[in-house]
């Protein structure tokens, strides 16, 4: 029981809004679960929620990783126990290259400061070789087939969405996670480049990862094969499955699910989720 | 031995020949210090309601500190072959005795800023040290000129004047740092003096790591000749307090000035920078960036004016102000102002902004391992990263990284 992330009766709210309603979601190390949900439904808020942002209260549950409670620890200590969540929109810090970015991120992770180190021995430190690193960099690049000029630009200013996301993988190449959130890895991303990215998750893969697979599209699931399929709505996992379950979703949309599980017909804004690409 | 000339308060023309007496100086000098003198008497202090004088009181400007006389060397290390190629880079005590020809012909010669007129005149009545740089016509000095003034008191006045004059065609690079130690409230008031000859290369940076309680009221002019070229770099990390008034003087056609500034305050540090560029002449360009990291409850105010003036033509000009505030009791307060007196202008452009760091952008950097203040240093030095690309010096660039650290912390593993 100790290699699990475990989600349950989780309540979460963002000033008024009461977003999560009692969510229950299991993700053992070594399984990929995909996570699919209407516009709106909630799952950014799940994977923020996981990840510690302020801003997402928890009213009621629990987040366990490992038997150890998460939601009492500050995003970087989330980090540090092997946490990590790929932004659906990732934010730019402007000034800051890549390759100054992920070293930094890859010192706090795999070399970090000792906490009792301070004065001489602390401004001694300096992590990671640079060299080593260098070489680190050069190869998930290539993996993820990144130019290398990525590495001195600044962090995701003037990136295209599709590059955002490529940068995401890069950084959970690099840091290489225990349990992972992908939100939306795959959207904006163009035919090859989805490729790209897929190959570039499954290289990174290992037993010893989870992964939570946010997404809408069919199309990602062909690559990255989950074990099982989640359906969020109404602020809770309705409905679990195999990998099946993707394509009846796709095949019949989320009224369907509705209707399976008892609940009202959606609203216009929700039936309009991004156009599923279509199943071969 | 010390001796004591007169306190700021108690300043006059017999304490400024004592000046003279004690540095053992020949008559031009003393007749020149006599003429700044009557200068900074006919010109009053400011009163406070002057627009440049509004943000900064100066009643508690500490004026009992004794006059320093026995102000230590400036340290200097000069690159290799420039001495050969008759480059001077001296204390400015040593370069009146041993080229006073030369001083003589450039010290003095230009009037301040008008709103810093008064403590231009004070300090060139009363200068008791300072750095003096000359690169002839046509010499490229290779390597980073470093001049250091390491200050051993704080409880005095220090009115020093560093003069670079960069001849015809020479090239040079030059970095002018100042150290006092902390606790007692010293006034400080160095002035600077840059001439770029027709194309001539300035790269003057200037680092200011005064003590916590010192009080630094400057004063810098530049004056950019023809097709000449100048970068300034102010890099304010020390001082209580910190006014300072830069006058660039565009008056040479086609020349090119750029004003970089880089501050780091904290505590109840209060900075506060009057620019003016006077572009007077036709392909003129000059442009200023100014970027301000404020913590605890400092601030920091800019009130920066670009004069276009009457028939120049083809000008490019920008002034830019940014301020990240990193405590909710630090303020800014940046000021650009445009006087456009020409038609045919190619660009004259503001900007000015202050805030504090984008939450979204804190946790990015958190949700990757990085705890709140080790985000925080990263973005902060990211921030800086507009001046410091700009900074191609490498000395100068690492020292600078370094004094700034006190401040912002530490960014090594930042490569
Ligand atoms: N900061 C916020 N303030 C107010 N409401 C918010 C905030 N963040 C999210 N919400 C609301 O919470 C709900 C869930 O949003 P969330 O981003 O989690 O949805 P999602 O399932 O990720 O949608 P999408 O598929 O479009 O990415 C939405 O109704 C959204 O408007
Ligand atoms: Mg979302």
């Amino acid at each position: 029981m100790t290699d699990e992330l475990v989600i349950s009766g989780l309540e979460v709210s963002i000033g008024a809004n009461k977003i999560l309603k009692g969510l229950d979601l299991t993700v053992r190390q070594g399984e990929i679960h995909a996570l699919m949900g209407p516009n709106g439904s909630g799952k950014t808020s799940l994977a923020y929620t996981l990840m510690g942002h302020p801003d997402y209260i928890v009213d009621a549950g629990s987040v366990t990783w490992r038997g150890q409670d998460l939601l009492a620890l500050p995003p970087d200590k989330r980090a540090k126990l092997g946490i990590f969540l790929a932004f659906q929109y990732p934010s730019a810090i402007p000034g800051v290259t890549v390759a100054s970015f992920l070293r930094n991120i890859y010192n706090a992770i795999h070399h970090p400061k000792p906490d009792d180190e301070t004065g001489e021995t602390s401004i001694k430190y300096t992590g990671i070789p640079l060299a080593k690193f260098r070489k680190l960099m050069e190869e998930k690049m290539a993996l993820l087939k990144m130019d290398p000029s990525f590495a001195t630009r600044y962090v995701n200013e003037g990136f295209s969405g599709g590059e955002k996301k490529r940068l995401e993988m890069l950084q959970m190449a690099i840091v290489a996670p225990q349990m992972a959130v992908l939100d939306e890895t795959d959207s904006g991303l163009d035919i090859d480049a989805l490729k790209n990215v897929a190959d570039g998750i499954n290289a990174t893969l290992s037993p010893e990862m989870g992964v939570l697979m946010i997404t809408h599209y069919q199309r990602m699931l062909n690559y990255v094969k989950p074990q099982f399929v989640h359906v969020l709505l109404d602020g809770r996992v309705v409905m679990s499955g195999g990998e099946e379950l993707s394509h009846q979703l796709e095949a019949n949309g989320y009224d369907w699910v509705r209707q399976q599980v008892g609940l009202p017909a959606g609203t216009g804004d929700e039936a309009s989720a991004p156009e599923p690409v279509s199943s071969h | 031995m010390t001796t004591s000339v007169a306190t700021a308060q108690t300043l006059d023309a017999e304490a400024i020949s004592r000046i003279s007496d004690h540095l053992d100086e020949a008559d031009w000098l003393r007749s020149l210090r006599g003429e700044w003198w009557a200068r900074a008497s006919a010109t009053p202090p400011p009163t406070g309601d002057e627009e440049e004088w509004r943000r900064t009181d100066l009643a508690p400007l500490p004026r009992q500190g004794e006059l320093l006389v026995d102000a230590p060397e400036v340290a200097i290390s000069l690159p290799g072959g420039a001495a050969e190629a008759g480059v001077v880079v001296s204390d400015l005590r040593a370069a009146v005795r041993d080229h006073p020809d030369l001083v003589q012909r450039w010290l003095g010669r230009s009037q301040g800023q008008a709103s810093h007129a008064h403590f231009w005149a004070l300090a060139q009545a009363g200068w008791t040290g300072g750095l003096f740089v000359h690169v002839p016509r046509g010499v490229a000095v290779d390597g980073t000129i470093v001049a250091r003034t390491v200050l051993d008191r704080n409880d005095v006045t220090y009115l020093p004047i560093t003069l670079v004059v960069a001849e015809e065609g020479s090239s040079v690079t030059v970095l002018d740092e100042v150290v006092s130690p902390d606790g007692g409230a010293a006034w400080y008031g160095g002035i600077v003096e840059i001439r770029a000859e027709q194309a001539a290369h300035v790269r003057y940076a200037n680092l200011q790591q005064l003590g916590d309680a010192a009080w630094n009221i400057g004063a810098q002019r530049v004056v950019v000749g023809q097709d000449a070229t100048v970068t300034t770099l102010n890099a304010e990390v020390g001082s209580r307090v910190t006014k300072l008034g830069l006058d660039v003087d565009m008056s040479g056609k086609g020349g090119t000035s750029r004003l970089l500034g880089m501050l780091a305050a904290g505590d109840d540090q209060h900075i506060d920078i009057n620019a003016h560029q006077g572009l007077a002449a036709d392909h003129t360009t000059s442009d200023l960036l100014y970027l301000s990291a404020l913590y605890d409850r400092a601030r920091a105010a800019f009130y920066g004016v670009t004069t276009v003036e009457v028939g120049t033509k083809q000008t490019a000009s920008y002034q830019e102000c940014r301020n990240l505030l990193l405590s909710p009791k630090a303020g800014a307060e940046p000021i650009p102002v445009l006087e456009i007196m020409a038609n045919d202008i190619l660009r004259c452009g503001h900007g000015a902004t202050a805030g504090a760091i984008d939450p979204a952008q804190l946790f990015y950097a958190q949700s990757r391992g990085l705890d709140p203040d080790a985000a925080e240093r990263m973005i902060v030095r990211g921030f800086f990263e507009q001046v410091v690309a700009q900074i191609g010096d490498v000395a100068i660039r690492e020292r600078v990284l370094a004094a700034l650290a006190r401040r912002i912390g530490s960014t090594e593993g930042m490569a």
